[in-house]
Formats: C-alpha cells, structure tokens, sequence
C-alpha cells in the first residue's frame, strides 16, 4: 500500500481494483452489524469461514463481512450475490446448507427466505421484500457490499473519486456551491443548510478552522449513525475531508461516543488506511492540502451531541453548552471557526459530489432535499434502519416499509425526533415526512428516530419516559432546564399514580413555555415537546388520569386493577400458579381471586389465563 | 445601522457589550444572579432574562449574553415577568431556605412556589450560578470547588468530595455566592486567615485593597502586596476589570526617596507591648482579653463597632469590665524596669467613657499606685472614682482564667485590706507597657545617635538638652525619647521645632571648639580612625594620604585621638600637653 501522490494514481489504483472484481462471481455478505452481532452473526461468520475452507470453496465464492443492512428485525441477515438472494434469521446451524444448496446448486431454501407480514408469501429477492423495496438507499445501500475495514473495497465502488474530482477539477467556493445548490440540510436534528454552514465558516476569520463530526447519536433507539460509522466509515471521511478542502481547514475531529466501540474500530482503521495511501496528512494526493482527523471519545452525556457542549468536551472541560449568539462556524472548537456537522450529513456530501447537486436536489420535497435514515422501532412489525426520499409519508414508511403494526394492533402514534421530538397522531399518518412538516405537526425531524406506538401504549407515560431521559441527560447549567425537567417529572409521575390534580396541565403548559423559552440550549427549549405534543393530540387522556384517575392504555399500574371474570373463570389455576406474588387463591374448578394488597400489577395472570378470565381496568 | 431601544431609550448599539452592560450604563435595573463583571458570560440562572424584539418577532433572551445589537429590548414586560416568575418559582423550590432568592420572588408576586419541594433540597440555598467554581477555577486558576453529576443531581463539592488540598481559604466564593450557600469550613480543614485590620488593632478584617487609616492621606486605596493573589499566585486581577476609572497600577511599588536636609527630628512614636508577653492574663488566648489600644478603637465612634463596647468573642455588651494598670511596666523582674507614665490616666479615661456608654455597667481598675502628676490629672481620677463610681483596687493581679460561664475571671491581691480576691468580669483590658517602636534599633545605628537600655532614645543631657541628641542636627520629639502622654509629646515637640529653627537661622553653625584635628606631618594615612569615629566625620584625603576631620561633623568624643598610633590626630583645644599641664596644675594644689 504506497502513497499515492496524484489523483491519476489515484485513477490508476481504482481502476485496478475495479478491474479485480467479478461481478458474477458468488459472493456471500454476512451481516455483521451491532444487531446482528446481537443474534449470532460471528457465529455465522465463523460457520461460513469453516465450512468455506472445509468445502474447498475459498476461489469460487467471496466471504463479505459487512456492516448493517438494516433489517435488524430479520437478523442474522445474508445477502447471496450475484442473484440477491436473501436469507433472514441465519443460524450457524444453516450455514452448510446454504453452501451446498444455495451456492453449489442454485436451490432456494425456503425456511430461511422472508414470509411477507401481510400476504404470507415467500420473498426470494431482496428486492423484491417491500421493506427493501420501498426504500431508496443513497448513504446506506453500500454497506451490504463492502467490508468497512477494507479501505479497497470501498475505492473499488466508487470511493475517494469524489474527492479525487474535488482536489483536481473544483475550487473550494465551487464546493460550497455544490453543497448550497443541493438543498443539503443538517442530519442531526436541527436542519440547517449544510451549505450554509460552510460558506459562513469560510467567510470566517481564524488562522485554523476545524471541521467535526458529530457522531455523539444519542436519542434512545437511535442508531443510523453508528451503522453508517461501522458499514462504511470512509464514506464519512470522504465527506470531512471534502468538507475540509471547501472551507479550508487543516484540523478535523470526529467526536464519538464511548459506547460504540466497533464504530470507533472501524472508523480508526478507516484512518490508518487513508493516511496510508495520502488521503490524509501532507499534501493530499499532490494538491498541496494538509488535513488530518484526530479522535475524540465522548463520555456517554446526551448533552454532548449538542455543538457547544460536544466542542467543550473536545477542549477538555465539562460538556456543558454555552450562549450562542456567536455561532460555531465563527467561535467554535479554541474559539476557532468550525464546521460540525453529523455522521448521515457528512456521508451525503460524497453523494452529492459524484452524481450533482441537480440529480440529489430532485430527491425530497421542496425544501428538504436528498434522503433520510430513520431507525424504525417499537411496536412495528419490520424493526430496522429504514433510509426513504423526505417527503414519503409516514404511513409508508410504517406500513409498506415497516409491515404495519405487531399483532395486527391498532395504531396509535409514532413519535419521531427522539426525546426532544413529538407523537404524530394517526390522523397525520399521511404526512410526507420533512423538517417543516414535521415541525408543524407538533413533532421534529431530529436525528431521525421513529418509535411507534399501538393502543397498549398510554400517551401520560410515553411523555413521562421522554421527560425523565432528559431529566437524567441535562447538564444542570441552566435553571428552567435542571429544575424545569425535575419538576416536569414530579407532576408526571403523580398523575400517572393517581394523584393528579386540577391546574397540573395549566401549569405544566405555564412551565413549558418558559422552558422553552429561556434554556440556554436546545436540550432545554425542546425538552417540553414530549410532553407538549402528547398534550395537544391526547389532551383527553390527561383529563382521564387526572379526573377519573384511570389509564385507559392500561399501562399506568397505579391506576388500573386486574380482577377476575366470574363467569369466565374455569378455576384452571394456572395464573395462581404462574402468579409472583402468590396474590392469586382459589380452589382448583373454583373462581379464583386476586388479592389486591399483595398484586404488583405485573401482568403475568393475563398473558397466562387461556379463557380471558382476566379484567384489567 | 439602526438603533438600540432599551424601554424606550435610545442608544448606538454596540455588540462588544451586552445588553445588560447598556441597561446598567442606562440606569436600567435586571435583576442578575450568575453574572460578575469580572468574570466571561454564563447565562446559567436565566433571571435577566429580557425581552428581545427583532424584526417584528419577541424573544426571551438572557440579557447577560446577547450582544446589544440594534433591536428593540424590553427589559420589564409583561412577557419578560411572567417567564422570570416560573424561573423563580423553579428556583424557590431548588433553594427554599434562601432568603435572598425569596425576596427577589415576592418582588414578583409570588409568596410560596407551585413546584414540589424535593426532600433532597430542604435546607438547601444554592442555585448553581457557578459564580464560586467560575472564580476559583478561571480567575485564580485554583479549582478547588466544582460541580458532580449533571441535572437535578448536580451538585457543588469539591474534587473527590474530599477536603481541597489546593483551597487557599481566600474566601472569594463565599464572597461572591448570591444566596450565601457556602460554607468554606466543608471545602478546606484549613482555618482561613482573616485580614486583620491595623488601624482597628486587629478587631476588623479588612480588605486586601484598602485606605489605610480614615485620614489617610492621600486618602486612596493601597493594593496590600503580601497577600494579593495577583501577586502571590499570578491570578486574579479583578479588581483592575471591575474598577471603572482603570486605576489598578499593578506595576508601581514603594520607592526610596532621597532628600537633602540640615537636621532631623526622631519621633518614631511608641508600641505597646503586645499581650501575648503575659500569658498569665491569658493575653494571646482569650478573645476577651484586650490592649488599651484596643479598647480604645472598640469606644471609638468610628470604630469596629460604631463606638458600641462590644465584646470580640460573642460581641455581648460587657455589664463588668476590668482594667488592669501596670502590665509589663515597674517589673523589672519579668519585663521592663520604667512607668509607662500614660496607663494611669488612659484606664481612668476608659473606665468613665465606658461607664458612659453601659449606664448598668462596672469598671473596676486594679493599680500598684495612682501617677497623675499633671495639671488636672488627680481631680480626672477623683473624678472617675466619685462620679461614675469606677472601683479602683490597689493590688496586683495574679491570674485571669476563664470559668465555665465563659467570662473571664480575675484573681488577684488587695493590698489595701490583704484580701485575696476574685472578680468575675466579661472584659479585661490590659494597660500594657509602652515600647519603643519597632525597628528603634535600626534607627539608632543608622543614624548613629544614641539608646538607652530599654531602648528609648537617649537625649544629650537629661536636665539641660532634652530635645537634641548628642550628634548634631539630630533632635527628639515625643515617646520615641521616653513614654510621654500626649502635652508632654507636643510640649517637646514644639522644642525640637525651635531648636532646629534656631540652627538654621543662623548664617554658620556654632559648635563646640572642642573637636579632632590632624597635624599633616605626622600622619601615616593608616586609616585607623575613620571606623572608630561614630559620627562618620573622619574620611581620607586621597591626594595628601591623610586622614582628615570633617569639622561640622566631629563631636570631640576622641575616639580617633586615643586610638591614632603616631600622636598625630590630637583634640584641638584639648590637646595631650593641655590635659596634661591641666592635671599638674590640679595636682600641685
């Protein structure tokens, strides 16, 4: 691995590579993302790298570690090239099969292909399943054909050229253009143009100019840039380093957080590789630029995804935001203008750069442009990084793509934005999901996390598990934050327990307007939107816990009771028997009953009773 | 560029301020709690909050952040106190036990917060303003205090919740804590070191910077260099960012002066013997145990205590207080030989102005005898014995110990009834002798004039030149010479005047015949003489090798002459065959 010293080295080297690859040779991408690595997916890895050498198979198939494809519902995920067969919940059990029948003799093994939630059919294609189907996957769709720590691999698709164009055809200015005309806008919650972004900092005075990434992803059940960080590292490098020639910075910083260890491997070897072969330090493939990234490990403070905080911690004090009437692309990291921007946003400038800002700026709606990852969690039926244009609705991102909802439930509200975002209520499922739409919809785009809820969820406690996250996330410098939050919390928790009383909602609106209001940060001033959003399309929920002191969700456990139907008790005895607390007494063929005082409301008689006996209320 | 509107005033906008700095220029009041001048924007407290009006659009913003661009600011609107009420509120449910925070709620109508008191913070009274850990980590670079955890359950302690080893005990975050939160006996084992005022005797802390004395003059602040912390660690500075004139001068020190003069009058003035001498009357360890200089600052008007007699230990208005004469002074045993001359009559002054002050008081003055050997001084003294009943004992005072009453008790002798007796009291004050200043000593050598054994300079003759010294253009005024009261000190002062007067109205100085004289041939050059002469009249003469007198100098003490090897330096007018021939003629009778 020599530097390279010229983009036409450059050219060289990646035509190389390119002419290397097979197209039609089989290849096998295992999935071997944080999910997957979850359920099983070294000990496939392993199965597949015994048995490929057991079958003396090493020359005709390709072993392709990857990083996430997304599908983190269907894991051990595997994905059969050239055909684009895709098997779902891979054991190690089933690896030999597939190499003897799939590989060797082209048959389908149909326990292992993905049943559709809504038809029953079998899928055989990746293609073809609607969760993949629906997408439109410009960041994220290389993953399933790259190894993250092979910096080759990634030049062998496309990678670096980008950059390659940038150093020999474009000016800086010309970049920033690029960028501005392609409506980019920040990926990490707050939507600013990333061109923007980087024109001020370019018009900035400072003698050095840093630019960041911010990979400090945060929000519970969020986790897009941590799969992006560990299936293609060098794709956001790609990025910084454009970034860093456009605004004309020497120093980069990618901020990570401490508890992605593998995105900190694969993002570390990423470096060393790109030093190796000139994409970082002196005089970048010849074109007289220096640039080099320095790591910096975050201590697991939400507070530090937030640009002011997350530079304190890099300068070594307390994360702790500071006022921003002077913005980070003027007095940012040592008061030095600097560029922050997030791992996804970071990730697109490559894409943009390659293939126009006219073809990415006709992606999306009309002022949030390109694609967006969304983690689809909670009670949908396909879990999983989801990456669709802006604009599609939510019910395609829920239904199409997600499957609907688990147990064929009602819906009832997603929540997007993280724990500073909003419920958007089934009446909007057909909102095309961008910034502004989103923002009037009482909710926001943040980071992109998108939980659904069915009817078993109770709207008091969703707002009260979100206010209780930042409650423990805040940093405590600012008074309507720290005390604001605590108090927040407090009202919650009484009328989520029954002791709820009138004016609570007056001034709990009275509070977060003041929250949002006067915090110092956007932790802060959006920490009442949980609550806020929950209010404006639940308000009658509230009432209910706060007037009648019932949960009509059933999930508030000081405010229901499980009692059992006389008439539909067989006296089986089966709950007594699986009951924790032994609340539960009855004579065997005997009505049962539940003794109020020892009950702890777990739920455990419901799940077992065969006969629906028990009345939750 | 458009204009500033702070509540309707107009004003340039200027962003290298804020708009709290223009309000404040203005006139205009925001409340503050995080904000110091000394110190970079926090934003923390978000009590300043003001409302910012920007093309039509209303914002709250912190008023000790925003820069004073153009804009409309409205410092009081019905927005801004709404929002500063919950803030308040939030506040008062964070800190319930401080007053402070109270009273700048009821300013906003609220007499009890609607938010849940949390048990963790009963008794609590600090608000995290950050004012304490900003100043001792930014300012003077120390850090002993800082924040734990994060959210509600951020809190202030010191590194490791152990005892700071780096706390200098300054006190500058007790000083600048709002709500008075801090108590630095949890930050430092170290007892803090208080400033102790000289001019109060040591009954006041004073500030690092401050005006020496009232009548000071010039009468400005003086910068005390032996406990600044810009001297001592390089930090800090406040003072020059706070002072508006820009007056802080770090640069200038003291500085020798050089004058040419034609005579010098010593009145170095007195000290007083300092109490810690007697640890038999507990001086040094009882708070209540005092000098006269110090009950004299207590009844001063002016005073550490506005001129109320206040105790130093529990600051209790003493019903009995005894006053001690004698203390170091006629014991030429333990201390010093002489009367002090002033105590008899100061404890007799103190005694009445107490009884003046405590109307239900007593002062009981124990003495060895009564000197009031001046013009009215024996009727003061009846005066303070028959009119304000001021108990006079005449004894001495053994003991003074403290009971478990904690007042002071004093045991001593009547010699009058040869009683011994116990007098519980809550004061003591101690006459204590009168000292030569410090650094007398000093003087003495450099001047070459003379002392005597305690130390008091010594005049040329007792009786018939009391003000001079015996080397010439040196005089003597006051207690430096001898412990003198106050018209003895300007009596002789006024005497020092005229004889210097006296000296210099004259066109050539008239001086003893009596003096060295060098006969040219004889002398070696040797240089003997010129260390032995105390007065530095002998120097050398480098063209003619000899040693020669400086004649306005010589006092005729003859060191020179009796030590000269070759006869050569001999006392003019007083020569060795003079003496001589003098003792024979005295000796033939």
């Amino acid at each position: 691995m020599a530097k390279l010293k010229s983009v036409k080295e450059f050219e060289k080297l990646h035509k190389q590579l390119t002419g290397k690859k097979n197209p039609k040779k089989p290849s096998i991408a295992v999935c071997a993302g944080t999910g997957c690595v979850a359920l099983g997916a070294t000990g496939v890895v392993d199965a597949f790298k015994k048995e490929i050498k057991r079958m003396k198979l090493s020359e005709k198939v390709e072993l392709l570690i990857t990083g996430c494809h997304g599908f983190c519902e269907r894991g051990v995920v595997v994905l059969l090239r050239p055909e684009g067969i895709l098997y779902q919940r891979v054991k190690p059990a089933d690896v030999p099969e597939i190499l003897e029948k799939t590989i060797l003799n082209n048959e389908i093994i149909e326990r292992l292909l993905y049943e559709d939630t809504v038809t029953g059919k079998k899928i055989v294609h990746e293609k073809d399943i609607p969760f993949y189907k629906h997408q439109d996957r410009l960041i994220f769709g290389s993953n399933n054909q790259i190894n993250p720590t092979s910096i080759d691999d990634y030049i062998s698709i496309g990678g670096y050229s980008a950059l390659a164009r940038v150093l020999s055809d474009m000016k800086p200015e010309a970049v920033v253009d690029v960028i501005n005309k392609s409506g980019l806008r920040g990926r990490g919650g707050g939507g600013f143009p990333t061109g923007k972004k980087w024109e001020y900092c370019r018009r900035a005075e400072g003698d050095i100019k840093y630019v960041i990434i911010n990979a400090d992803e945060g929000d519970p059940g969020a986790y897009m840039d941590r799969s992006i960080l560990e299936g293609n590292p060098h794709s956001v490098l790609e990025g910084l380093i454009i970034g860093a020639y456009a605004v004309e910075s020497t120093e980069g910083y990618i901020y990570v957080r401490q508890e992605y260890p593998l995105a900190l491997e694969h993002f570390t070897t990423a470096l060393d590789a790109a030093r190796k072969y000139g994409f970082l330090g002196k005089n970048i493939l010849g074109s007289g630029m220096n640039f080099d990234v320095k790591i910096a490990r975050g201590g697991g403070a939400f507070v530090c995804g937030e640009s002011t905080a997350l530079m304190a911690s890099i300068e070594g004090r307390v994360g702790e935001p500071r006022a921003k009437h002077f913005h980070t692309v003027e007095r940012g990291l040592h008061e030095s203008p600097t560029v922050l921007n997030n791992v996804e946003t970071w990730a697109n400038v490559p894409v943009i750069i390659n293939k126009g800002w006219e073809w990415f700026s006709e992606i999306g709606t009309d002022r949030s442009k390109g694609t967006k990852i969304f983690s689809l969690v909670g009670k949908v039926n396909n879990t999983g990084l989801v990456e669709v244009p802006m604009g599609t609705t939510l019910r395609q991102i829920i239904f199409d793509i997600g499957g609907g909802i688990q147990n064929n439930k009602k819906f009832k509200a997603v929540q997007t934005g993280g724990p500073s975002g909003g419920v958007v209520p089934e009446s909007l499922l057909d909102l095309p999901v961008d910034f502004e739409r989103l923002t009037e919809a009482g909710s926001m785009m943040g980071s992109g996390g998108m939980i659904v809820m069915d009817e078993n969820n109770c709207m008091v406690d969703v707002a009260k598990y979100f206010v209780d996250f930042l409650k423990d996330e805040s940093c405590g410098k600012c008074t309507p934050c720290r005390e604001g939050l605590i108090q927040m919390s407090e009202i919650l928790k009484d009328i989520t327990e029954g002791n709820g009383k009138e004016g609570d909602l007056e001034l709990l609106e009275e509070l977060s307007w003041v929250m949002t209001e006067t915090s110092l940060c956007a932790l802060g001033a959006s920490a009442a939107f949980p609550f806020l959003s929950t209010l404006r399309y639940f308000r009658d929920e509230y009432e209910v816990h706060i007037k009648e002191k019932r949960c009509p969700a059933h999930v508030c456990k000081a405010l229901i009771t499980y009692t059992i139907n006389a008439k539909k008790c067989t006296g089986c005895t089966l709950c007594a028997l699986k009951c924790p607390q032994d609340a539960i007494s009855g004579e065997k063929k005997a009505l049962h009953e539940i003794d109020q005082s020892k009950c702890i409301k777990c739920g455990i008689c419901v799940d077992a009773c065969k006969f629906d006996a028990v009345i939750v209320d | 560029m458009g204009k500033l509107i702070i509540d309707g005033i107009e004003v340039e906008p200027d962003p290298s301020k804020t708009i709290l700095q223009v309000a404040n220029e203005l006139g205009i009041h925001i409340p503050t709690l995080c904000y110091h001048p000394s110190l970079p924007y926090y934003g923390a407290c978000r009590v300043c909050i003001v409302e910012t009006i920007w093309r039509g659009r209303s914002t709250l913003s912190t008023a000790c952040t925003f820069p004073a661009w153009e804009g409309e600011v409205k410092t009081d609107s019905e927005m801004v106190r709404k929002a500063r009420k919950v803030i308040l509120e939030l506040m008062l449910a964070e800190a319930p036990d401080s007053p402070e925070i109270m009273e700048l709620a009821r300013e906003y109508g609220i007499e009890e917060t609607r938010f849940k008191v949390r048990k963790e913070r009963i008794g609590n009274k600090c608000i995290q303003c950050a004012l304490c850990v900003r100043f001792c980590r930014d300012v003077l670079g120390i850090g002993a205090i800082g924040f734990k955890n994060r959210g509600y359950t951020r809190e202030l302690t010191t590194p490791f919740e152990i005892y700071s080893d780096v706390c200098t005990t300054c006190g500058a975050c007790e000083f600048l804590c709002p709500t008075n939160a801090i108590d630095l006996s949890t930050i430092s084992p170290n007892k803090p070191i208080p400033l102790l005022s000289e001019y109060e005797a040591g009954l006041k802390q004073r500030s690092c910077i401050n005006i020496p004395f009232p009548q000071a003059i010039p009468n400005k602040p003086v910068l005390d260099r032996d406990h600044c912390m810009h001297f001592l660690k390089d930090a800090c500075g406040v003072c020059s960012t706070v002072c508006g004139p820009q007056a802080i001068n770090y640069d200038q020190e003291e500085e020798i002066v050089e004058e040419d003069v034609g005579a010098i009058v010593v009145a170095t003035g007195y000290d007083l013997y300092p109490i810690i001498n007697i640890p038999e009357y507990g001086g040094g360890k009882y708070k209540d145990v005092l000098d006269g200089l110090q009950f004299e600052r207590l009844l001063s008007a002016s005073g550490p205590t506005a001129g109320e007699v206040k105790r130093p230990s529990d600051g209790k208005v003493p019903k009995r207080v005894v006053f001690i004469s004698c203390v170091g002074s006629r014991d030429p045993e333990n201390h010093f030989p002489y009367c002090s001359k002033i105590c008899c009559m100061y404890s007799a002054k103190h005694a009445m102005l107490y009884k003046h002050k405590v109307h239900d008081g007593e002062a009981v003055v124990f003495y060895i005898d009564i000197r009031s050997d001046g013009k009215g001084y024996e009727e003061f003294v009846t005066r303070a014995q028959e009119e304000d009943n001021v108990l006079y004992i005449r004894g001495k005072v053994s003991k003074i110990y403290k009971n478990e009453k904690d007042n002071l008790v004093v045991m001593g002798a009547d010699t009058l009834s040869g009683n011994q007796i116990e007098i519980e009291c809550e004061l003591v004050v101690l006459s204590m002798a009168v000292r030569p200043k410090e650094g007398t000593n000093d003087l003495v050598n450099k001047l070459k004039i003379q002392a005597d054994a305690n130390g008091f300079l010594t005049e040329a003759h007792p009786k018939l030149r009391p003000v001079e010294t015996l080397t010439g253009g040196f005089f003597l005024a006051g207690a430096a010479q001898a412990p003198k009261d106050i018209p003895d000190t300007v009596a002789q002062a006024s005497g020092a005047a005229a004889k210097v007067v006296s000296m210099f109205s004259e066109a050539e100085i008239h001086k003893e015949p009596v003096i060295a004289a060098v006969d040219a041939e004889l002398c070696s050059g040797c240089q003997m003489c010129i260390p032995l002469c105390p007065y530095d009249a002998r120097e050398f003469d480098e063209k003619n090798k000899i040693a020669v007198v400086n004649e306005g100098l010589c006092e005729g003490c003859g060191c020179c002459i009796s030590a000269c090897p070759s006869g050569a330096c001999q006392q003019r007018n007083l020569n060795d065959t003079q003496i001589l021939s003098m003792i024979k003629v005295a000796l033939e009778k």
